[in-house]
């Protein structure tokens, strides 16, 4: 009975995986937004990015 | 050779009644001319089943009222498709490191078969029958002795001495309380073989495990049969049947994920959308330090992209926003990502810390045209930073088959691991406590 639950799961596992890189899934992290202003192309300071005034760590150098 | 039974039913054994010389109580011959003695349940006196006047070979004091069978005498049931019934019960103990260990053995029998015994410890059972052929002990070197028997291995648990302390009921040998035994027990789960030494002559008996609600149903008994207490010497493993068998699994459906990988590695698109080459000098000119790039088209199905970036960083950081939008739409993912490289050397060495390169991933984006906001960040004080933007569509992520090779191995190591301690706990009660794990039998 194990062997046809891991089975199945480890099927599950397979398609999951498959189904992630088919649809181009990501581990990485981000913002996504809808409606980002065409004024942008031609005004790039027109927009800031939640990631904006970063913050680098340099103790210990 | 025994007879077939008479078809339409089973066989009926013969009860004869007689009287205890001893105490005149009423005596219950259930397995008349075949047994070799019977316990008169009166008295407790044991007496010679095969002299017409029960003469008596035994008597003692009854001391064991509280631990009666737990299948009574005169019960019947099917064992292996045969009938039979219950006529003797008998306690034994042994005695390990001054703790004694009790078990129950009952004698059943059938009138065409003879007879057949079920043993009970701690609610564990087995079914036991006497061996056809001797057992061959096995020449192969092994931290404890095997013998063979029909073609199987069984590895040697446990000698002791067992003395009879309670018996009731009919027996197939001049049985006497105090008889002591020398027992050695080697085991091939679900089985057992037995070696009882006495008077110079060893007895073989090969015995089965049996779960204590298939003896329960066997003999139609009403309640539930006791719990069972840890592991028994022959208990199979619930983990050990299927271990095999989820390797196996295991190893097919990594290779599954493998083909999986290499077809996807093959069949990605994987191709370069878009490459820029930039220079940052922080806070020169100062002025809007974000641009955008031209746009490009990411074609195919909703799929990922990948944005690289590669600079000449060194003992330098830079920081990136990136706002990789859709021109038409509007729809927009934002995301950011520190490059920064460092090395010198020290009383070690050299060294290296970080990466002059980085790479992210923005998943499922739909096709369309599309273009880069980018702001790079940086520290006023270091040099000018020379960095390229690489943006690639439907790139294979290798951290997927990372994270599905985890979950695929995760349960089978741990069935291996319970697995592992279910015969620890078994072998803890044996004379080798840091044996090997046997494989077992199915």
């Amino acid at each position: 009975m194990f062997r046809q639950i891991y089975m199945l799961y480890g099927l599950l596992i397979l398609a999951t995986v498959g189904y992630a890189q088919y649809n181009g899934w990501s581990l990485d992290t981000m913002n996504q937004l809808k409606n980002v202003p065409k004024s942008v192309r031609d005004n790039p300071g027109s927009y800031r990015s939640v990631y904006s005034g970063y913050h680098h760590y340099t103790g210990g150098k | 050779m025994n007879p077939e039974p008479p078809p339409g039913g089973g066989p009926q054994p013969r009860v004869s009644g007689l009287h205890c010389p001893n105490c005149g109580g009423s005596i219950t011959l259930r397995a008349l001319g075949q047994a070799s003695s019977v316990v008169c349940e009166g008295c407790g006196s044991i007496l010679d089943a095969q002299d017409p006047k029960l003469q008596i070979i035994q008597t003692f004091h009854r001391i064991v009222s509280s631990d009666p069978p737990l299948i009574p005498l005169g019960t019947r049931g099917k064992i292996r498709g045969t009938d039979y019934e219950v006529i003797g019960f008998e306690r034994r103990t042994i005695t390990v490191d001054l703790v004694e260990y009790h078990w129950h053995e009952y004698i059943l029998f059938n009138p065409y078969k003879g007879f057949r015994y079920l043993t009970e410890y701690q609610g564990h059972w087995n079914d036991i029958s006497i061996c056809k052929e001797l057992p061959s002990m096995s020449s192969s070197f092994n931290i404890s002795p095997r013998v063979n028997y029909l073609g199987e291995s069984y590895q040697h648990f446990q000698s002791a001495d067992a003395n009879t302390d309670f018996v009731l009921g009919e027996f197939p040998w001049q049985v006497r309380v105090g008889e002591r035994a020398s027992v050695t027990d080697y085991v091939h789960p679900p089985r057992v073989l037995s070696g009882e030494k006495m008077a110079g002559e060893v007895t073989w008996s090969i015995g089965e495990y049996v779960p204590g609600r298939d003896v329960w149903k066997a003999f139609n008994l009403s309640g539930s049969p006791p719990p069972a207490i840890g592991v028994y010497e022959n208990e199979p493993s619930p983990f050990s049947a299927n271990l095999k068998a989820v390797w196996i699994g295991f190893a097919a459906l990594a290779f599954g994920l493998l083909v999986m990988m290499i077809g996807f590695d093959l069949f990605a698109m994987n191709s370069s959308v878009f490459q820029g080459a930039y220079r940052f000098t922080s806070g020169y000119p100062r002025a809007e330090a974000s641009f955008v790039t031209n746009t490009f088209e990411l074609g195919g199905r909703p799929s990922n992209v990948e944005v690289t970036t590669s600079t000449d960083l060194q003992n330098n950081w830079i920081y990136l926003n990136y706002a990789l939008i859709n021109q038409d739409t509007g729809q927009a993912w934002d995301f950011g990502r520190e490059v920064s490289f460092y090395s010198g050397y020290d009383s070690d060495g050299s060294w290296t810390e970080g990466s002059r390169n980085a790479a992210i991933v923005v998943p499922s984006v739909p096709p369309g045209q599309y273009y880069l906001r980018i702001e790079p960040e940086a520290d006023t004080v270091h040099p000018p930073v020379t960095y390229t933007v690489e943006v690639r569509r439907d790139v294979p992520v290798s951290s997927f088959y990372g994270i599905g090779f985890l979950a695929l191995l995760i349960p089978a190591i741990l069935i291996t691991w319970r697995s592992a301690s279910f015969e620890k706990s078994r072998w803890s009660e044996s004379d080798h406590p840091h044996s090997p794990i046997i494989a077992e039998g199915n």
